[in-house]
């Protein structure tokens, strides 16, 4: 069917295309709303954790239920945390049929991804009081990809790059000071300036630090464990990727200090099949020669 | 237009009020109109310093509270022609100081005439220093050449960029000025101490000045004098230095190189 170029009134009211957005797998191991008010509670505290992040709820571990499970106050409680509860994912047929009634869906989470949020980046991204967070002005965002209006024609077959498929690199060039944090959402992270003793830098990607990296520094924050931090001279308090830390107590070893370093996750096969991958950071010279 | 400076650190007991002092009393010298803000209330010493706790009727917090006007709580400084000291309360805490108080009273001194203010904060990141950076044009950041010391300058300088009117206005930051203190040239060659570069290394912030340790600072505080008075001291020449780089002035750093004493200074001692 070809299309009609010239009416105006032709254009399609509603367009549509693929896009991808992050969204976090909730695990639980319980349905009782009593026992998951104070889980909430103490992992979150009272008020919103998350910042209105999308969430499916992995339902994989429930191995008990109540009769009535009162999903609508399960997912206002979530909700009270800064959760947006989109639907259930690896549920058996009961809990299933439940949830729908509940106008909850089963989503299919896509295969291979890890899809349990990193604890320690979890407590790094929360709003603490105590840090300061980088005020507007030090940020240095590049404009992003306006995404082409229209369709070129029906042979097109890339899917049109939406802001939120590439949300961009958050470029920083001044020095990071003892007890500020910035969190790079959805992207990668460069930090042209030294980040000092105190300070935090946390991305959901890579981390690029291309001058003294003193402080603590934590990548695929919400469990990409492909993610890298890289830096010109290491000197770090902590690092971490996808969950997995290491800090450095009797100071960073000799022949790593003050030098070029990469950290990555190595995923080596496990001896049991339940406990799935074991990590193991690496964390090498970088040669820049 | 009135140019508001604080005098911060961070760390306790760097030098921050004999910094204040000295700093306030020579812009006064240079004959600048200048004021000098005790911001440590309940624990003031910038009128010890100055020499002019014997004087104190009203102070920073009666004016804010409207208990008394600012030409009765500001105290003539007995050695400067243009420098005014207005004290911390003894008796309060820092809750007395709120943000619209103490803009007022900056507006206050503009329309007095002043050229200068100087802001002596408190040590910490509480109320106290917070409001003394506040609405800061420019900021010293006393540091002595020690590791927690760094540290703290570090974290009171994240705060400057963060909380400072200026920095949440999105306009011109706050002019950052680093001031080693307490400096002792024999230990940083005797790899005992940091150096001055070092400071500056990990701070970023350009260097005003370095203030040599001296036993002139202890009898200033003593006589009730700031330092900057006591001629012929090294202390006294380096924050006259510190002045004039302030003011666009070139001054090369004194004070930073040790000298290893001839054979006969070391039998004789000297």
């Amino acid at each position: 069917m070809t299309h009609d170029t010239a009416n105006n009134s032709d254009i399609a009211l509603i367009e549509f295309k693929g896009t991808t957005l992050p969204v976090l797998a909730i695990t639980l191991r319980s349905l009782d709303l009593q026992e998951l008010t104070n889980a909430g509670s103490t992992l979150f505290g009272e008020g919103a954790f998350f910042d209105d992040d999308l969430a499916v709820l992995d339902l994989s571990q429930v191995i008990t239920w109540p009769e009535d499970i009162a999903w609508s106050l399960i997912v206002q409680l979530l909700t009270s945390h800064g959760l947006r509860v989109l639907g259930v994912t690896r549920a058996n047929p009961d809990l299933t049929a439940s949830a729908a009634r509940a106008g909850l869906p089963l989503l299919a989470l896509s295969a291979g991804r890890s899809a349990k949020p990193a604890p320690v980046a979890k407590k790094a991204s929360a709003p603490d009081p105590e840090l300061d967070k980088i005020p507007a002005s030090l940020r240095k965002k590049p404009a992003p990809e306006t995404a082409p209006v229209g369709s070129a024609g029906p042979d097109k077959s890339e899917p049109e790059e939406s802001l939120l498929d590439n949300p961009g690199t958050l470029i920083i060039d001044r020095p990071l000071r003892s007890g500020q944090q910035v969190y790079a959402r959805g992207g990668d992270l460069v930090i042209l300036a030294a980040v000092n003793p105190g300070a935090e830098v946390i991305a959901d990607g890579n981390i690029h630090v291309y001058a003294p990296l003193r402080g603590r520094a934590l990548a695929g924050a919400r469990g990409n464990a492909q993610a890298r931090i890289l830096t010109t001279v290491f000197a770090a308090e902590l690092v971490s990727i996808a969950g997995i830390y290491r800090t450095f107590e009797d100071g960073v070893p000799a022949k790593l200090a003050n030098q070029p370093v990469q950290v990555r996750l190595a995923q080596e096969p496990a001896i049991s099949a339940n406990t799935g991958l074991k990590s193991r950071l690496e964390i090498d010279i970088l040669r820049v020669d | 237009m009135t140019r508001i400076v604080v005098v911060t650190s961070g760390k306790g007991g760097v030098g921050k009020t004999t910094t204040s002092a000295s700093f306030a009393s020579g812009l006064a010298m240079r004959g600048f109109k200048t004021a000098v803000i005790d911001f440590d209330v309940g624990l003031r010493n910038l009128d010890l310093i100055m020499g002019c706790e014997r004087r104190v009727v009203y102070d920073l917090v009666n004016v804010i509270s409207g208990e008394a006007t600012l030409n009765q709580a500001l105290i003539k400084d007995k050695h400067c022609e243009n420098l005014f000291v207005l004290p911390a309360s003894q008796t309060r805490d820092k809750d007395a100081l709120t943000e619209e108080g103490v803009e007022k009273v900056l507006k206050d001194l503009e329309h007095m005439g002043f050229e200068y203010v100087i802001c002596d904060s408190p040590a910490g990141i509480e109320r106290g220093a917070v409001m003394a950076l506040t609405f800061a044009d420019e900021a010293i950041i006393v540091t002595n050449p020690e590791v927690s010391s760094v540290r703290d300058s570090d974290r009171i300088l994240g705060i400057l960029q963060a909380k400072s009117k200026r920095a949440q206005a999105g306009g011109e930051p706050v002019k950052e000025h680093l001031l080693v203190t307490r400096y002792s040239p024999k230990r940083v060659e005797d790899g005992e101490m940091l150096s001055y570069k070092d400071v500056q290394e990990i701070l970023r912030v350009p260097i005003i000045g370095v203030i040599p340790e001296s036993e002139s600072v202890l009898h200033a505080s003593n006589q009730g004098t700031p330092a900057i008075h006591i001629e012929q001291s090294e202390v006294a020449e380096a924050y006259k230095d510190v002045i004039a780089r302030f003011l666009g002035e070139d001054a090369p750093l004194r004070f930073v190189s040790y000298e290893k004493p001839g054979l006969f200074k070391r039998l004789f001692g000297g």
